[in-house]
């Protein structure tokens, strides 16, 4: 089993992970076995179709809403089973929030943007919705550009903008860990470097696990790294470890072919 | 050459389509304008019919028209709403593609079966008389395919992401629903019941077995025994008197003011579903 190790308890452990296609029998995902430690940052790299996205899809159930898809083998956060029957998908998805690629607004202000999904789980009254706003825009570091208008539309924002929204949405939820996936790719230079401060600035309160095509991003931000590769018989997980180990010293071909095909590390 | 003769091709046989589409519908729109203008006039909206129909206006064959459109709108709206989210939303793939296929198979029954169907279910079934009530209800169902496509198309272009994304909140699939699928899904349920009302307030088979008389009816006074009169029933019924000049004229006018208010209706469509869209987003 391949695993990632420091003095940091891990908070998710993934046992023999499958997922697989009903229909086609496609498999995506072959026995991934991954420990992610608590309070720190996991990098997930690989070449495309190698079942980065549909880790994090199976790590908060989001697979459930994908009939299609047949997922096996354990996922435990904090020592439980996240499909075990007493978990509530709803509430899991709260506790281990996700942010995606392209960056996704809803109807309404800023405001509701950032609100309205605690407050339909109850985690936010009147009394407290202002403070929830302000210390989540400030995480994700946008309280200073939208403050004065918080009642605009969020269609109104930069895509930057509004990927830093989507993540001050997901951490108005207060969840225990932050799944990203891939996201940067769709922003420039400038809103990317400042979404890679606001993701080390929550190192400290969320455990972070960041799919990501670039290795110097994974380098910037990662902790650990887990690589995955699409093999014959789906995405498997070759290597993981220490960021700089995987990344500096591969041991695995997949891992050295993938870090030689991006040009190296410098 | 003979790719920029078959693009040329290809492009005059689009344009003269669309041009045939065009005067095709301005050729009726201009036939029924010239052959009822003389029976236009404000009496004409807004008197009552006397007599056999050679006499005053079509005033309550608008509203009855109004009436049970605006009925089946409001019958078939919350209908196709539920269909809509369940085939989006929770509904099995077998069973989906069932509903699906059932859903364009009413699209294809006749208008005159709706007649019957309403005919022996709110007549023999119910034991009603000619009302209002059941000539919304049996449009409503005739329409339902249509605001159900429209509303499901456009629930489908909502991007997968942005449902995973309200989903990844923790939210709830009725949370869901509401704060994702019927914001985004607005514009094609407007656009759907525009359309649906369009064609509802143009049939003649379906409200002449369940709704509609010639003469003798003003404004609903009940449930079940309250029938109206109406726009299509009137013009087909003055039809059958075709042989006589002046109920052509005013059977023109008839079919004017019915060609009128479904323009109307349609060119709503385009602005109030912009109009929908562009609100929902500020909401």
């Amino acid at each position: 089993m391949l695993e990632l190790r420091d003095d940091a308890p891990d908070l998710i452990n993934i046992h023999a992970l499958s997922v697989r296609v009903r229909t086609t029998g496609r498999v995506l995902l072959q026995d991934v076995e991954l420990n992610v430690p608590k309070h720190r940052i996991t990098g997930i790299i690989g070449p495309s179709g190698a079942g980065k996205s549909t880790l994090l899809k199976a790590i908060n159930r989001l697979t459930d809403l994908m009939p299609s898809l047949e997922v096996s083998g354990q996922v435990l956060l904090n020592g439980v089973d996240v499909r075990a029957r007493e978990v509530d998908p709803d509430d899991l998805r709260r506790r281990i929030g996700i942010v995606f690629q392209q960056p996704v607004t809803f109807h309404g202000s800023i405001r509701r943007n950032v609100t309205f999904a605690a407050q339909r789980i109850g985690l936010v009254n009147r009394r407290n919705e202002q403070q929830v706003l302000e210390e989540s825009l400030r995480a994700a570091n946008l309280w200073d550009e939208v403050r004065d208008r918080l009642g605009h539309s969020a269609g109104t924002l930069s895509v930057g903008q509004q990927q830093r929204l989507a993540i001050a949405r997901t951490l108005a939820g207060n969840p225990d860990v932050l799944l990203m996936d891939e996201p940067t790719s769709a922003l420039d230079t400038a809103s990317t470097a400042i979404v890679e401060r606001t993701i080390l600035g929550l190192r400290k309160s969320k455990t972070i696990v960041v799919v990501t095509h670039q290795l110097q991003q994974a380098r910037r931000l990662a902790d650990y790294i887990a690589c995955l590769c699409a093999t014959d018989r789906g995405g498997a997980l070759v290597e993981s470890g220490a960021c700089e180990t995987v990344l500096l010293a591969p041991r695995h071909a997949e891992t050295r072919r993938l870090v030689g095909l991006a040009g190296g590390i410098t | 050459m003979r790719r920029s003769l078959i693009d040329a091709a290809l492009t005059f046989v689009c344009a003269a389509a669309t041009v045939a589409a065009i005067g095709l519908f301005l050729a009726i729109l201009g036939v029924v304008t010239l052959r009822g203008a003389s029976a236009l006039s404000w009496r004409f909206l807004t008197e009552a019919t006397r007599g056999a129909g050679e006499e005053g206006g079509i005033v309550y064959q608008i509203a009855g028209t109004a009436i049970i459109a605006a009925t089946a709108a409001a019958a078939a709206i919350p209908l196709a709403a539920g269909v809509g989210i369940w085939l989006v939303m929770y509904a099995a793939d077998a069973p989906r593609r069932a509903v699906e296929a059932v859903v364009h198979a009413i699209n294809g029954i006749p208008s005159i079966v709706f007649g019957l169907i309403g005919f022996a279910f709110f007549f023999r079934f119910l034991d009603m008389k000619k009302s209002w009530l059941a000539g919304g209800l049996i449009l409503a169902l005739m329409i339902l395919p249509t605001l159900v496509i429209a509303f499901v198309e456009r629930l489908r272009a909502i991007p997968r992401d942005t449902v995973l994304a309200a989903f990844g909140l923790g939210l709830r699939r009725s949370d869901v629903v509401r704060t994702v699928l019927l914001p985004h899904g607005a514009p094609g349920l407007v656009t759907g019941t525009l359309l649906g009302i369009g064609r509802a307030a143009g049939e003649t088979a379906p409200i002449m077995f369940t709704c509609a008389i010639f003469a003798g009816a003003t404004l609903p006074h009940g449930i079940v025994d309250s029938p109206v009169l109406a726009l299509p029933y009137h013009i087909f019924i003055l039809a059958q008197d075709s042989f006589d000049p002046a109920m052509v004229v005013r059977m023109w006018g008839t079919a004017a003011v019915l060609v009128a208010l479904e323009v109307t209706v349609s060119a709503l469509a385009i602005p109030l579903r912009l109009t929908v869209a562009k609100e929902a987003s500020r909401a």
